[in-house]
């Protein structure tokens, strides 16, 4: 299925103030693909995800969605088969209760109030915060705020998975139940992290970003062992690759 | 400082009681806002001394409060967060109006009446504004706005401000929750750094709101809020907002306090 490619040609964006955020990105996301994109803080990489969702539009270069480019007439059809998580929940929650939340988008769609119901308690269970539907969002803790807004995705039923740092200020287990959500997420992911092992777990390909450009793609497992390159993109091999403190096994 | 924070992480209070499930609570979001607004229009219509009878104009509210099982003390802090405005606005009246009033055989000058007149009727008012919001909720308030067939622009700017402010106040709280962190032994906040709070404040509730305005639109948000289906409008509904535009009514046309004391002495003769 062709449609769900997510296609970046030679990309350029610098904020209005004139820095220089993205310098010249080319890739392409291919159909199940699941694809860590890691960097340094300051990378670029929200940027680039804000690029691909259309929020900012590139100063040179396109992104396509299947087979069209993202541009102002294109966005309505663009954002129903791409679904973003931000970075911050408490920026996507902000209806009064979950179920307002997760329900914003399918009704957005004119999706009828029963089929609205259905994929909103869908979402909630899938996520395993049902109980938490008639709570106010902002009263949640970390984790569950994190939920929710996954499920505010997922109730879009999106085509494509994109991610801001997903596991970033979770505690271990809720971190580990947002790694074992995306799994279950079968369609095309993207996620950018600094959380190495999750990328190490999650994603089959990584794309290291340094300084708004590319500076690797391809096997996750081949290039955050890569300890030469993970340095000098101001980040080091996942903990679960690093030689063993008290046991002293050596892996690498 | 503690004190301030906590009133404002209490901003979303009006939120939370209407979620309630009370009689108040389940009434038809329509009928409520028809109800507020008569009421509203009988308070303002009532005449500058006319003082005796908005009196009985306190049992709207009284029934509201008991019904739909709110709690007074935390409205009424925040009709009080307004009262410096009412009060501004009345507190000229008595000077300038000199002339003398009878009540009941005790002589006032007449600027204190309209001064209590006027706080009286904003009270009122704006106690129904709150009462409303409590018992319907913004998103439901906004849905029977459009059912009124006020434009969308309008709805859409009364909801995304009311959004506006509790953003606004959380950035609020948490930038005085910082400076008092590190300020520890000082009592509210040194005028030497207002200027960058504030800059900051604006800055960054900016910041958020754009985010939050992104967000809305990635989930496909193209200027209508939808806030889910209504239900009809029941019979009980009806009854209940036609039982109040009577009684609205007897109160703008007879003043009951009056009957009803007449009533009394009369039966006492
Ligand atoms: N609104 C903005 N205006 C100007 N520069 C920005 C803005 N947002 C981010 N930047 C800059 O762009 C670069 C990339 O930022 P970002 O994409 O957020 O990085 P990352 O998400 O990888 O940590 C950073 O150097 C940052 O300072
Ligand atoms: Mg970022």
């Amino acid at each position: 299925m062709s449609h769900h490619k997510l296609e970046v040609k030679d990309l350029h964006y610098s904020y209005p103030d004139g820095h220089k955020a993205v310098k010249g990105m080319s890739f392409c996301i291919h159909h199940g693909e699941s694809v860590g994109i890691i960097g340094a803080n300051g990378a670029g990489k929200s940027t680039l995800l804000m690029l691909l969702m259309g929020v900012l539009f590139p100063s040179q270069g396109e992104v396509c969605v299947g087979d069209v480019h993202v541009t102002k007439k294109t966005l309505p059809m663009i954002r129903q088969s791409l679904g973003m998580v931000f970075q911050d929940p408490d920026d996507q929650l902000f209806m009064n209760t979950v179920y307002d939340d997760v329900a914003f988008g399918p009704r957005n769609y004119k999706l009828d109030e029963k089929e609205v119901e259905k994929r909103v308690l869908n979402a909630l269970e899938l996520v395993g915060i049902l109980h938490l539907k008639d709570r106010a969002p902002f009263k949640l803790s970390g984790g569950e705020k994190r939920a929710a807004a996954i499920a505010s995705v997922l109730s879009m039923q999106p085509d494509i998975l994109i991610m801001d740092e997903p596991t970033a200020a979770l505690d271990p287990k809720s971190r580990r139940k947002v790694m074992e959500l995306l799994t279950s997420f079968k369609h095309t992911k993207v996620i950018t992290s600094h959380d190495l092992d999750m990328i190490f777990e999650m994603c089959d390909r990584t794309i290291v970003i340094k300084n708004g450009e590319i500076a690797a793609d391809g096997v996750t497992s081949e290039i955050l062992v890569n300890a030469e390159l993970m340095d000098a993109c101001g980040l080091e091999i996942p903990l679960a690759l690093q030689n063993c403190p008290v046991c002293g096994i050596t892996k690498v | 400082m503690a004190n301030i924070m906590n009133s404002l992480y209490n901003m979303r209070l009006l939120d939370d009681l209407s979620r309630q499930e009370t009689v108040i609570h389940k009434l038809h979001p329509l009928i409520k806002l028809l109800t507020t607004v008569s009421y509203l229009t009988v308070v303002v219509s009532f005449g500058r001394y006319e003082i005796g009878g908005l009196l009985s104009l306190f049992l709207y509210p009284v029934m509201v409060f008991t019904l739909g099982e709110l709690p007074v003390k935390p409205i009424f802090l925040r009709i009080l967060l307004v009262s410096p405005f009412i009060i501004g606005i009345g507190i000229l009246n008595p000077f300038f109006d000199h002339q003398i009033y009878l009540l009941g055989g005790i002589e006032i000058s007449r600027g204190w009446v309209t001064f209590l007149a006027i706080l009286i009727k904003s009270g009122l008012t704006v106690t129904a504004a709150l009462l409303l919001i409590a018992t319907t909720g913004m998103d439901r308030l906004a849905g029977a706005l459009r059912m009124m067939k006020i434009p969308r622009i309008f709805v859409l700017q009364l909801l995304l401000t009311y959004r506006y402010i509790s953003v606004l106040m959380e950035e609020v709280a948490r930038t005085l929750r910082a400076y008092s962190l590190r300020a520890p032994r000082q009592k509210g906040v040194h005028r030497s750094a207002w200027g960058s709070l504030a800059g900051q404040l604006i800055l960054r509730t900016f910041d958020r709101a754009q985010r939050i305005y992104e967000a809305m639109c990635l989930r496909g948000f193209t200027g209508e809020y939808h806030t889910g289906g209504f239900k009809e409008i029941r019979v009980w509904d009806l009854s209940y907002f036609i039982g109040w535009v009577f009684f609205f009514a007897v109160a703008r046309m007879y003043n009951i306090p009056m009957l009803i004391g007449s009533l009394i002495t009369g039966v006492i003769r």
